[in-house]
Protein backbone atom coordinates (compact mmCIF):
# COMPACT_ATOMS: atom_id res chain seq x y z
CA UNK A 1 0.00 0.00 0.00
CA UNK A 2 1.25 3.63 -0.95
CA UNK A 3 2.74 5.50 2.20
CA UNK A 4 0.78 8.62 2.40
CA UNK A 5 2.58 11.99 1.94
CA UNK A 6 0.78 15.50 3.51
CA UNK A 7 2.38 18.43 1.77
CA UNK A 8 1.85 21.39 3.09
CA UNK A 9 2.82 24.25 0.68
CA UNK A 10 0.98 27.60 0.11
CA UNK A 11 2.90 28.15 -3.46
CA UNK A 12 0.44 26.05 -6.06
CA UNK A 13 3.45 25.29 -8.94
CA UNK A 14 5.30 23.59 -5.99
CA UNK A 15 2.65 21.71 -4.95
CA UNK A 16 1.94 21.07 -8.63
CA UNK A 17 5.54 20.04 -9.42
CA UNK A 18 6.18 18.11 -5.27
CA UNK A 19 3.46 16.59 -6.13
CA UNK A 20 3.96 15.13 -9.38
CA UNK A 21 7.48 13.61 -7.89
CA UNK A 22 6.38 12.23 -4.85
CA UNK A 23 3.54 10.19 -6.76
CA UNK A 24 6.33 9.26 -9.31
CA UNK A 25 7.91 7.76 -6.56
CA UNK A 26 4.73 5.79 -5.36
CA UNK A 27 3.32 8.31 -2.92
CA UNK A 28 -0.09 8.99 -2.75
CA UNK A 29 -0.17 13.21 -1.88
CA UNK A 30 -2.69 15.12 0.12
CA UNK A 31 -2.09 18.91 -0.30
CA UNK A 32 -2.89 21.74 2.52
CA UNK A 33 -2.32 25.10 1.51
CA UNK A 34 -2.81 26.57 5.36
CA UNK A 35 -1.58 26.39 8.47
CA UNK A 36 -4.26 25.38 10.52
CA UNK A 37 -6.06 23.01 7.53
CA UNK A 38 -2.70 21.09 7.98
CA UNK A 39 -2.72 20.83 11.55
CA UNK A 40 -6.44 19.63 11.50
CA UNK A 41 -5.74 17.30 8.50
CA UNK A 42 -2.30 15.64 10.53
CA UNK A 43 -4.16 15.11 13.61
CA UNK A 44 -7.32 13.56 12.12
CA UNK A 45 -5.40 11.58 9.17
CA UNK A 46 -2.37 10.92 10.16
CA UNK A 47 0.00 11.08 6.74
CA UNK A 48 3.26 8.44 7.06
CA UNK A 49 5.21 11.88 6.39
CA UNK A 50 4.71 15.10 6.14
CA UNK A 51 6.05 18.39 4.11
CA UNK A 52 6.19 21.45 6.09
CA UNK A 53 6.56 24.60 4.50
CA UNK A 54 7.40 27.59 7.11
CA UNK A 55 5.84 30.39 5.87
CA UNK A 56 2.31 29.52 5.80
CA UNK A 57 -1.66 31.28 6.05
CA UNK A 58 -3.18 31.15 9.53
CA UNK A 59 -0.57 29.35 10.90
CA UNK A 60 3.29 29.49 10.73
CA UNK A 61 4.78 26.00 9.74
CA UNK A 62 6.22 25.93 13.24
CA UNK A 63 3.21 26.37 15.00
CA UNK A 64 2.14 23.48 13.25
CA UNK A 65 5.08 21.50 14.12
CA UNK A 66 4.72 22.54 17.92
CA UNK A 67 1.22 21.64 18.01
CA UNK A 68 1.80 18.26 16.00
CA UNK A 69 4.56 17.29 18.43
CA UNK A 70 2.23 17.97 21.54
CA UNK A 71 -0.34 15.98 20.85
CA UNK A 72 0.16 12.21 21.21
CA UNK A 73 -1.51 11.17 17.41
CA UNK A 74 1.58 13.05 15.77
CA UNK A 75 3.94 13.21 18.46
CA UNK A 76 6.61 10.89 16.44
CA UNK A 77 4.99 12.00 12.49
CA UNK A 78 8.07 12.22 11.06
CA UNK A 79 8.14 15.82 9.67
CA UNK A 80 10.34 17.53 6.83
CA UNK A 81 10.62 21.24 6.99
CA UNK A 82 10.86 23.04 4.01
CA UNK A 83 11.65 26.85 3.62
CA UNK A 84 13.09 29.25 1.28
CA UNK A 85 14.89 30.62 4.92
CA UNK A 86 17.76 28.74 5.51
CA UNK A 87 19.78 30.77 7.93
CA UNK A 88 21.01 29.18 11.32
CA UNK A 89 18.23 30.69 13.56
CA UNK A 90 15.80 28.92 10.97
CA UNK A 91 17.44 25.35 11.58
CA UNK A 92 17.78 26.09 15.04
CA UNK A 93 14.30 26.80 15.51
CA UNK A 94 13.09 23.87 13.74
CA UNK A 95 14.98 21.28 15.29
CA UNK A 96 13.62 23.27 18.73
CA UNK A 97 10.44 22.60 17.38
CA UNK A 98 10.95 18.98 16.85
CA UNK A 99 11.56 18.93 12.86
CA UNK A 100 12.85 15.55 11.90
CA UNK A 101 14.82 16.73 9.15
CA UNK A 102 14.98 20.58 7.36
CA UNK A 103 16.07 21.69 3.83
CA UNK A 104 16.32 24.60 1.89
CA UNK A 105 14.30 26.09 -1.26
CA UNK A 106 15.49 26.04 -4.10
CA UNK A 107 16.25 22.36 -3.72
CA UNK A 108 17.57 19.17 -6.07
CA UNK A 109 14.48 16.98 -6.66
CA UNK A 110 16.17 13.64 -5.94
CA UNK A 111 17.66 14.99 -2.30
CA UNK A 112 14.34 15.87 -1.51
CA UNK A 113 12.63 12.25 -2.61
CA UNK A 114 15.40 10.88 -0.55
CA UNK A 115 14.87 12.41 2.64
CA UNK A 116 10.56 11.63 2.23
CA UNK A 117 11.60 7.95 1.37
CA UNK A 118 13.75 7.98 4.66
CA UNK A 119 11.25 9.67 6.96
CA UNK A 120 8.53 7.20 5.65
CA UNK A 121 10.67 4.19 5.86
CA UNK A 122 11.71 5.73 9.73
CA UNK A 123 7.41 6.38 10.47
CA UNK A 124 6.88 2.47 9.97
CA UNK A 125 9.10 0.89 12.62
CA UNK B 1 42.61 78.59 22.47
CA UNK B 2 44.77 75.87 22.11
CA UNK B 3 48.66 76.49 22.71
CA UNK B 4 49.79 73.67 20.79
CA UNK B 5 48.80 75.00 17.33
CA UNK B 6 49.51 78.79 18.68
CA UNK B 7 52.81 78.08 19.68
CA UNK B 8 53.94 76.55 16.41
CA UNK B 9 51.44 79.19 14.00
CA UNK B 10 53.52 82.42 15.79
CA UNK B 11 57.51 80.54 15.27
CA UNK B 12 56.25 79.86 11.44
CA UNK B 13 54.72 83.28 10.92
CA UNK B 14 57.99 85.17 11.95
CA UNK B 15 60.20 82.75 10.09
CA UNK B 16 58.05 83.47 6.97
CA UNK B 17 58.40 87.41 7.57
CA UNK B 18 61.99 86.64 7.78
CA UNK B 19 62.34 87.99 11.95
CA UNK B 20 64.50 86.89 14.46
CA UNK B 21 63.02 85.79 17.77
CA UNK B 22 65.44 88.51 19.37
CA UNK B 23 63.97 91.29 17.23
CA UNK B 24 60.24 90.18 17.39
CA UNK B 25 60.65 89.33 21.32
CA UNK B 26 61.91 92.68 22.16
CA UNK B 27 59.34 94.73 19.44
CA UNK B 28 56.57 93.07 21.84
CA UNK B 29 58.54 93.70 25.11
CA UNK B 30 58.91 90.00 26.21
CA UNK B 31 62.91 88.35 26.83
CA UNK B 32 64.17 86.55 23.68
CA UNK B 33 64.27 82.99 25.93
CA UNK B 34 60.34 83.62 26.87
CA UNK B 35 59.42 84.11 23.32
CA UNK B 36 61.30 80.85 22.77
CA UNK B 37 58.93 79.08 25.06
CA UNK B 38 55.47 80.33 23.59
CA UNK B 39 56.70 79.36 20.01
CA UNK B 40 57.89 75.93 21.68
CA UNK B 41 54.10 75.63 23.02
CA UNK B 42 55.65 75.63 26.71
CA UNK B 43 54.27 78.90 27.80
CA UNK B 44 50.24 79.62 27.56
CA UNK B 45 49.34 83.03 26.41
CA UNK B 46 46.50 85.13 26.22
CA UNK B 47 44.76 88.23 26.58
CA UNK B 48 47.37 91.60 26.21
CA UNK B 49 50.44 89.58 24.89
CA UNK B 50 48.45 87.56 22.73
CA UNK B 51 47.02 90.58 20.58
CA UNK B 52 50.66 92.14 20.66
CA UNK B 53 51.52 89.15 19.21
CA UNK B 54 49.57 89.07 16.53
CA UNK B 55 50.05 92.74 15.47
CA UNK B 56 53.62 92.20 15.28
CA UNK B 57 53.00 89.63 12.91
CA UNK B 58 50.35 90.84 11.01
CA UNK B 59 47.62 88.98 12.01
CA UNK B 60 44.20 88.67 13.40
CA UNK B 61 43.35 87.56 16.68
CA UNK B 62 40.73 84.78 15.03
CA UNK B 63 43.70 83.77 12.42
CA UNK B 64 45.80 82.76 15.36
CA UNK B 65 43.38 80.36 16.73
CA UNK B 66 40.98 79.46 13.59
CA UNK B 67 38.20 76.61 14.35
CA UNK B 68 39.23 74.62 11.84
CA UNK B 69 42.46 73.81 13.19
CA UNK B 70 40.74 73.19 16.41
CA UNK B 71 38.81 70.77 15.08
CA UNK B 72 41.28 68.70 12.72
CA UNK B 73 43.56 68.50 15.74
CA UNK B 74 40.52 66.69 17.50
CA UNK B 75 40.51 64.14 14.24
CA UNK B 76 44.44 64.15 14.08
CA UNK B 77 43.90 63.04 18.34
CA UNK B 78 41.38 60.56 17.01
CA UNK B 79 43.67 59.10 14.45
CA UNK B 80 46.00 58.59 17.05
CA UNK B 81 43.89 56.53 18.94
CA UNK B 82 43.38 54.46 15.96
CA UNK B 83 43.46 50.54 16.36
CA UNK B 84 45.18 49.48 13.04
CA UNK B 85 47.75 52.45 14.40
CA UNK B 86 48.55 50.99 17.36
CA UNK B 87 52.09 50.71 17.92
CA UNK B 88 52.93 52.42 15.02
CA UNK B 89 54.68 55.56 17.19
CA UNK B 90 52.55 58.31 16.25
CA UNK B 91 53.77 61.39 18.36
CA UNK B 92 50.70 62.58 19.32
CA UNK B 93 51.99 64.90 21.38
CA UNK B 94 53.35 66.72 18.43
CA UNK B 95 49.85 67.15 17.08
CA UNK B 96 49.93 70.71 17.16
CA UNK B 97 52.95 71.41 15.29
CA UNK B 98 52.19 68.93 12.23
CA UNK B 99 48.94 70.99 12.12
CA UNK B 100 51.07 74.12 12.14
CA UNK B 101 53.97 73.59 9.72
CA UNK B 102 52.16 70.94 7.53
CA UNK B 103 48.88 71.73 7.29
CA UNK B 104 47.96 70.20 3.79
CA UNK B 105 49.42 66.87 4.97
CA UNK B 106 47.51 67.19 8.35
CA UNK B 107 44.01 67.91 6.17
CA UNK B 108 45.06 64.75 3.96
CA UNK B 109 45.25 62.29 7.18
CA UNK B 110 42.02 63.97 8.44
CA UNK B 111 40.13 63.60 4.86
CA UNK B 112 41.54 59.80 4.75
CA UNK B 113 40.86 59.11 8.50
CA UNK B 114 36.50 60.70 7.65
CA UNK B 115 36.79 58.63 4.94
CA UNK B 116 37.41 55.65 6.32
CA UNK B 117 34.89 56.36 8.88
CA UNK B 118 32.54 56.89 6.26
CA UNK B 119 33.10 53.46 4.90
CA UNK B 120 32.48 51.83 8.04
CA UNK B 121 29.31 54.00 8.58
CA UNK B 122 28.22 52.54 5.59
CA UNK B 123 28.96 49.15 6.01
CA UNK B 124 26.92 49.54 9.22
CA UNK B 125 24.05 50.69 7.64
CA UNK B 126 24.09 47.87 5.02
CA UNK B 127 24.57 45.15 7.45
CA UNK B 128 22.09 46.53 9.29
CA UNK B 129 19.63 46.22 6.46
CA UNK B 130 20.87 42.79 5.11
CA UNK B 131 19.95 41.40 8.27
CA UNK B 132 16.77 42.89 9.46
CA UNK B 133 15.16 44.92 5.61
CA UNK B 134 11.46 43.85 6.01
CA UNK B 135 11.35 44.76 2.12
CA UNK B 136 14.63 43.06 1.18
CA UNK B 137 13.85 39.91 3.48
CA UNK B 138 10.52 39.56 1.86
CA UNK B 139 11.65 40.05 -1.69
CA UNK B 140 14.83 37.33 -1.39
CA UNK B 141 12.27 35.05 0.15
CA UNK B 142 9.82 35.12 -2.93
CA UNK B 143 13.42 35.35 -5.20
CA UNK B 144 14.52 32.19 -3.48
CA UNK B 145 10.21 30.17 -3.77
CA UNK B 146 10.79 31.04 -7.84
CA UNK B 147 14.11 29.53 -8.35
CA UNK B 148 12.84 26.48 -6.45
CA UNK B 149 10.08 26.11 -8.78
CA UNK B 150 12.20 26.53 -11.77
CA UNK B 151 14.67 24.31 -10.81
CA UNK B 152 12.28 21.48 -9.65
CA UNK B 153 10.31 21.66 -12.87
CA UNK B 154 13.36 21.94 -15.31
CA UNK B 155 15.16 19.13 -13.58
CA UNK B 156 11.40 17.04 -13.88
CA UNK B 157 11.69 17.74 -17.57
CA UNK B 158 15.13 16.52 -18.01
CA UNK B 159 14.50 13.57 -15.82
CA UNK B 160 11.07 11.66 -16.95
CA UNK B 161 11.64 11.94 -21.01
CA UNK B 162 8.54 10.15 -21.09
CA UNK B 163 5.99 12.92 -19.83
CA UNK B 164 2.45 13.17 -21.66
CA UNK B 165 2.87 16.44 -24.00
CA UNK B 166 0.10 17.94 -21.94
CA UNK B 167 2.18 17.90 -18.43
CA UNK B 168 5.03 18.91 -21.06
CA UNK B 169 3.53 21.90 -22.32
CA UNK B 170 2.13 22.39 -18.54
CA UNK B 171 5.74 22.49 -17.28
CA UNK B 172 6.77 24.76 -19.71
CA UNK B 173 4.84 26.90 -18.91
CA UNK B 174 4.91 27.02 -15.35
CA UNK B 175 8.97 27.94 -16.23
CA UNK B 176 7.39 30.76 -18.38
CA UNK B 177 5.26 32.08 -15.98
CA UNK B 178 7.99 31.95 -13.31
CA UNK B 179 10.59 33.06 -14.81
CA UNK B 180 8.87 36.45 -15.67
CA UNK B 181 7.97 36.72 -11.79
CA UNK B 182 11.35 36.10 -11.38
CA UNK B 183 12.38 38.91 -13.73
CA UNK B 184 10.13 41.52 -12.02
CA UNK B 185 11.90 40.30 -8.43
CA UNK B 186 15.13 41.27 -9.66
CA UNK B 187 14.04 44.75 -11.14
CA UNK B 188 12.45 45.31 -7.83
CA UNK B 189 15.35 44.72 -6.03
CA UNK B 190 17.62 46.58 -8.05
CA UNK B 191 15.44 49.28 -8.03
CA UNK B 192 15.73 49.40 -4.34
CA UNK B 193 19.23 48.78 -4.02
CA UNK B 194 19.69 51.33 -6.67
CA UNK B 195 17.75 53.62 -4.61
CA UNK B 196 19.51 52.84 -1.76
CA UNK B 197 22.93 53.58 -2.93
CA UNK B 198 21.83 57.16 -3.35
CA UNK B 199 19.77 57.68 -0.55
CA UNK B 200 22.21 56.03 1.77
CA UNK B 201 20.06 54.53 5.07
CA UNK B 202 16.91 56.07 4.52
CA UNK B 203 14.50 53.44 4.63
CA UNK B 204 11.71 54.62 6.40
CA UNK B 205 9.51 57.61 7.26
CA UNK B 206 11.94 57.84 10.60
CA UNK B 207 14.80 57.68 8.58
CA UNK B 208 13.68 60.72 6.36
CA UNK B 209 13.08 63.06 9.25
CA UNK B 210 15.99 62.03 10.70
CA UNK B 211 18.11 62.57 7.44
CA UNK B 212 16.48 66.56 7.77
CA UNK B 213 17.00 67.16 11.42
CA UNK B 214 20.98 65.89 10.54
CA UNK B 215 21.48 68.06 7.27
CA UNK B 216 20.83 70.93 9.09
CA UNK B 217 22.74 69.47 11.96
CA UNK B 218 19.23 69.74 14.13
CA UNK B 219 19.93 74.06 14.48
CA UNK B 220 17.11 75.44 12.17
CA UNK B 221 18.12 79.35 12.42
CA UNK B 222 15.15 80.32 10.42
CA UNK B 223 12.42 78.82 13.13
CA UNK B 224 15.00 80.23 16.04
CA UNK B 225 14.44 83.61 14.40
CA UNK B 226 10.88 83.23 14.11
CA UNK B 227 9.86 82.01 17.92
CA UNK B 228 12.09 85.20 18.83
CA UNK B 229 8.93 87.30 17.28
CA UNK B 230 6.89 85.03 19.11
CA UNK B 231 5.07 86.64 22.45
CA UNK B 232 4.72 83.48 24.65
CA UNK B 233 3.78 83.98 28.33
CA UNK B 234 1.99 80.79 30.58
CA UNK B 235 2.32 80.85 34.61
CA UNK B 236 1.87 76.79 34.11
CA UNK B 237 5.02 75.35 36.16
CA UNK B 238 4.30 71.58 34.71
CA UNK B 239 6.91 71.19 32.02
CA UNK B 240 4.70 68.60 30.11
CA UNK B 241 2.06 71.57 29.29
CA UNK B 242 4.50 74.37 29.03
CA UNK B 243 5.80 72.00 26.29
CA UNK B 244 2.08 71.55 25.07
CA UNK B 245 0.85 74.50 24.85
CA UNK B 246 4.56 76.25 23.21
CA UNK B 247 4.06 73.44 20.79
CA UNK B 248 -0.06 74.91 20.10
CA UNK B 249 1.41 78.08 19.35
CA UNK B 250 4.29 77.01 17.28
CA UNK B 251 1.96 75.24 15.19
CA UNK B 252 -0.46 77.76 15.07
CA UNK B 253 1.81 80.57 14.13
CA UNK B 254 4.72 78.76 12.35
CA UNK B 255 3.50 76.30 10.12
CA UNK B 256 4.28 77.99 6.92
CA UNK B 257 7.79 78.50 8.37
CA UNK B 258 8.43 74.97 9.09
CA UNK B 259 6.26 73.79 6.00
CA UNK B 260 8.76 75.85 3.61
CA UNK B 261 11.64 74.07 5.50
CA UNK B 262 10.43 70.33 4.99
CA UNK B 263 9.64 71.50 1.45
CA UNK B 264 13.13 72.60 0.87
CA UNK B 265 14.67 69.09 1.65
CA UNK B 266 14.67 66.43 -1.15
CA UNK B 267 14.45 63.68 1.32
CA UNK B 268 10.86 64.25 3.22
CA UNK B 269 9.00 62.08 0.02
CA UNK B 270 5.88 60.58 2.05
CA UNK B 271 3.29 61.94 3.65
CA UNK B 272 3.83 60.28 6.47
CA UNK B 273 7.41 61.39 7.01
CA UNK B 274 6.55 65.06 6.36
CA UNK B 275 3.63 64.64 9.07
CA UNK B 276 6.29 63.38 11.39
CA UNK B 277 8.78 65.95 10.60
CA UNK B 278 5.95 68.91 11.01
CA UNK B 279 5.64 67.22 14.68
CA UNK B 280 9.43 67.43 14.75
CA UNK B 281 9.84 71.06 13.98
CA UNK B 282 6.92 72.10 15.81
CA UNK B 283 8.45 70.28 18.50
CA UNK B 284 11.79 72.08 18.03
CA UNK B 285 10.03 75.11 17.97
CA UNK B 286 8.63 74.76 21.60
CA UNK B 287 12.32 73.92 22.49
CA UNK B 288 12.95 77.65 20.78
CA UNK B 289 10.13 79.33 22.62
CA UNK B 290 10.82 77.89 26.04
CA UNK B 291 14.59 77.97 25.69
CA UNK B 292 15.64 80.82 23.20
CA UNK B 293 18.54 79.75 21.90
CA UNK B 294 21.18 83.27 23.40
CA UNK B 295 19.76 82.78 26.91
CA UNK B 296 20.03 79.08 27.03
CA UNK B 297 23.86 78.97 25.55
CA UNK B 298 24.71 81.39 28.10
CA UNK B 299 22.76 79.30 31.07
CA UNK B 300 24.60 76.06 29.34
CA UNK B 301 28.26 77.54 29.44
CA UNK B 302 27.17 79.04 32.98
CA UNK B 303 26.56 75.83 34.45
CA UNK B 304 28.74 73.64 32.36
CA UNK B 305 25.70 72.18 30.08
CA UNK B 306 24.53 70.35 33.29
CA UNK B 307 21.48 68.85 31.68
CA UNK B 308 19.58 68.42 35.25
CA UNK B 309 20.57 72.18 36.03
CA UNK B 310 19.70 73.29 32.85
CA UNK B 311 16.62 71.52 33.05
CA UNK B 312 15.55 73.09 36.20
CA UNK B 313 16.87 76.26 35.37
CA UNK B 314 14.43 76.65 32.36
CA UNK B 315 11.83 74.72 34.18
CA UNK B 316 12.08 72.20 31.21
CA UNK B 317 12.02 68.45 30.72
CA UNK B 318 15.15 66.65 30.62
CA UNK B 319 14.56 64.94 26.86
CA UNK B 320 13.65 68.66 25.99
CA UNK B 321 16.89 70.50 27.50
CA UNK B 322 18.76 67.30 25.31
CA UNK B 323 17.62 68.07 22.47
CA UNK B 324 18.31 71.67 22.65
CA UNK B 325 21.97 70.87 23.76
CA UNK B 326 22.01 69.07 20.29
CA UNK B 327 20.92 72.51 18.71
CA UNK B 328 23.24 74.36 19.90
CA UNK B 329 25.31 76.05 17.18
CA UNK B 330 28.28 75.49 16.44
CA UNK B 331 31.48 78.20 18.22
CA UNK B 332 34.68 78.24 20.08
CA UNK B 333 34.52 75.69 23.38
CA UNK B 334 30.90 74.74 22.28
CA UNK B 335 31.14 70.77 22.69
CA UNK B 336 29.12 68.90 19.61
CA UNK B 337 26.63 67.18 21.65
CA UNK B 338 24.56 64.07 20.02
CA UNK B 339 21.44 62.89 22.00
CA UNK B 340 19.99 59.21 21.68
CA UNK B 341 16.40 57.66 22.79
CA UNK B 342 15.96 54.08 23.72
CA UNK B 343 12.91 52.34 24.77
CA UNK B 344 12.98 49.25 27.04
CA UNK B 345 13.20 46.67 23.89
CA UNK B 346 16.28 48.40 23.32
CA UNK B 347 15.20 49.99 19.94
CA UNK B 348 16.40 53.64 19.33
CA UNK B 349 13.71 55.73 18.83
CA UNK B 350 15.39 58.65 18.46
CA UNK B 351 19.14 58.94 17.21
CA UNK B 352 20.69 62.70 16.51
CA UNK B 353 24.21 61.80 15.77
CA UNK B 354 27.24 62.97 16.41
CA UNK B 355 30.24 63.22 14.25
CA UNK B 356 32.35 59.83 14.64
CA UNK B 357 29.36 58.04 16.44
CA UNK B 358 26.77 55.53 14.41
CA UNK B 359 24.05 53.82 16.18
CA UNK B 360 22.73 51.06 14.45
CA UNK B 361 18.90 51.52 13.57
CA UNK B 362 17.98 47.93 12.58
CA UNK B 363 19.63 45.74 14.27
CA UNK B 364 21.01 45.58 18.25
CA UNK B 365 23.34 47.95 18.96
CA UNK B 366 26.37 47.29 21.45
CA UNK B 367 24.37 46.10 24.91
CA UNK B 368 27.51 47.89 26.78
CA UNK B 369 26.17 51.19 26.14
CA UNK B 370 24.83 53.02 28.81
CA UNK B 371 21.91 53.97 26.99
CA UNK B 372 20.85 50.18 28.12
CA UNK B 373 21.59 49.97 30.93
CA UNK B 374 20.33 53.37 32.79
CA UNK B 375 16.92 51.43 33.18
CA UNK B 376 18.68 49.61 35.96
CA UNK B 377 18.81 52.61 37.70
CA UNK B 378 15.69 54.80 36.67
CA UNK B 379 16.15 58.80 37.51
CA UNK B 380 19.89 58.76 38.18
CA UNK B 381 22.04 60.26 35.52
CA UNK B 382 24.67 57.68 34.56
CA UNK B 383 27.86 58.86 32.82
CA UNK B 384 29.86 56.20 30.49
CA UNK B 385 33.57 56.59 29.77
CA UNK B 386 33.38 54.94 26.44
CA UNK B 387 36.11 53.89 24.37
CA UNK B 388 35.65 52.18 20.22
CA UNK B 389 37.71 49.66 18.50
CA UNK B 390 39.26 52.38 16.45
CA UNK B 391 40.09 54.33 19.54
CA UNK B 392 37.56 56.92 19.53
CA UNK B 393 36.29 57.86 22.89
CA UNK B 394 32.91 59.62 24.26
CA UNK B 395 31.58 60.63 26.91
CA UNK B 396 27.69 58.96 27.39
CA UNK B 397 25.22 60.72 30.05
CA UNK B 398 22.34 58.23 29.75
CA UNK B 399 19.19 58.74 32.38
CA UNK B 400 15.75 56.81 32.20
CA UNK B 401 12.90 58.43 33.04
CA UNK B 402 9.22 56.59 33.43
CA UNK B 403 6.65 57.72 30.74
CA UNK B 404 3.88 55.31 31.92
CA UNK B 405 1.04 56.44 34.36
CA UNK B 406 2.21 57.00 38.03
CA UNK B 407 0.66 55.19 40.82
CA UNK B 408 0.78 51.99 42.95
CA UNK B 409 0.23 48.74 40.97
CA UNK B 410 0.22 51.10 37.65
CA UNK B 411 3.61 49.50 35.45
CA UNK B 412 5.94 51.32 34.80
CA UNK B 413 7.49 51.87 30.79
CA UNK B 414 10.80 53.51 30.68
CA UNK B 415 12.82 55.45 28.05
CA UNK B 416 16.02 56.44 27.92
CA UNK B 417 17.50 59.80 27.22
CA UNK B 418 21.08 60.01 26.42
CA UNK B 419 23.34 62.69 25.23
CA UNK B 420 26.70 62.04 23.80
CA UNK B 421 30.05 63.95 22.93
CA UNK B 422 33.76 63.70 22.25
CA UNK B 423 36.08 63.28 25.10
CA UNK B 424 37.86 66.32 23.82
CA UNK B 425 34.26 68.03 24.04
CA UNK B 426 33.32 67.00 27.22
CA UNK B 427 36.14 68.92 28.79
CA UNK B 428 33.80 71.65 28.74
CA UNK B 429 30.81 70.28 30.46
CA UNK B 430 30.67 69.27 33.84
CA UNK B 431 30.63 65.33 32.46
CA UNK B 432 34.22 65.94 31.76
CA UNK B 433 36.20 62.75 33.11
CA UNK B 434 39.24 62.61 35.52
CA UNK B 435 42.04 60.24 34.99
CA UNK B 436 40.49 57.85 37.36
CA UNK B 437 37.18 57.63 35.60
CA UNK B 438 37.00 53.98 34.31
CA UNK B 439 37.57 53.34 30.84
CA UNK B 440 34.72 51.09 29.38
CA UNK B 441 35.28 49.40 25.82
CA UNK B 442 32.16 49.12 23.90
CA UNK B 443 31.83 48.51 20.34
CA UNK B 444 29.42 49.83 17.19
CA UNK B 445 27.26 46.16 17.06
CA UNK B 446 28.64 42.81 16.98
CA UNK B 447 28.97 42.51 13.47
CA UNK B 448 31.33 45.17 12.87
CA UNK B 449 33.13 45.02 16.08
CA UNK B 450 36.53 43.43 16.24
CA UNK B 451 36.13 42.42 19.70
CA UNK B 452 36.58 39.00 18.93
CA UNK B 453 36.83 37.56 23.18
CA UNK B 454 33.95 40.11 23.74
CA UNK B 455 31.36 37.58 26.10
CA UNK B 456 28.75 39.85 25.07
CA UNK B 457 29.09 39.03 21.10
CA UNK B 458 25.61 37.58 19.99
CA UNK B 459 26.43 37.97 16.26
CA UNK B 460 29.63 37.05 14.06
CA UNK B 461 31.87 39.46 12.51
CA UNK B 462 30.71 40.92 9.16
CA UNK B 463 34.21 40.32 7.29
CA UNK B 464 35.11 37.61 9.86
Amino acid sequence: MAKRILLVEDEPHIVESLTFLLEKSGFEVSVEINGRQALNHALSAPPDALILDVMLPELDGYEVLRQLRDDARTAKLPILMLTAKGQREDREMAARCGADRFMTKPFANADLIAAVKELANVGQD
Amino acid sequence: MNEIILGTRIRQRRREMGTTQSDLAKKIGISASYLNLIEWNKRRIAGTLLKKIADALELSLNSLDDITERRLLSTLSEVAHLGPLEGSGIEESRTGELIGRFPGWAKAIATLARSERDARNAVQSLSDRLSNDPFLGEEVHRMLTRVSVIRSVSDILVEYPDISSERRDRFNNIIHEEIGVLSNVGEALAAYLDKSEHAEHILTPTDEVESLLNAYDNHFEVIERATRELKFKTNDPLPVSRREKARALSEERLGDVIDAVIKSHPTIETASARDRARRALSDYAAGAILMPMNSFTKKAIELRYDVEALAEAFSSDVDAVCRRLNALPPGENIPKIGYFRANAAGTTVEALGVEGLNIPKYSSACPLWVLYRAQQSPEAFIRQRALFPWGARFIFVARARNTGTTGFGKPRHYLTDMIAMSEADAAHTIYAPDHSSPVEEVGPSCRLCPRRTCVHRVEDLLAD
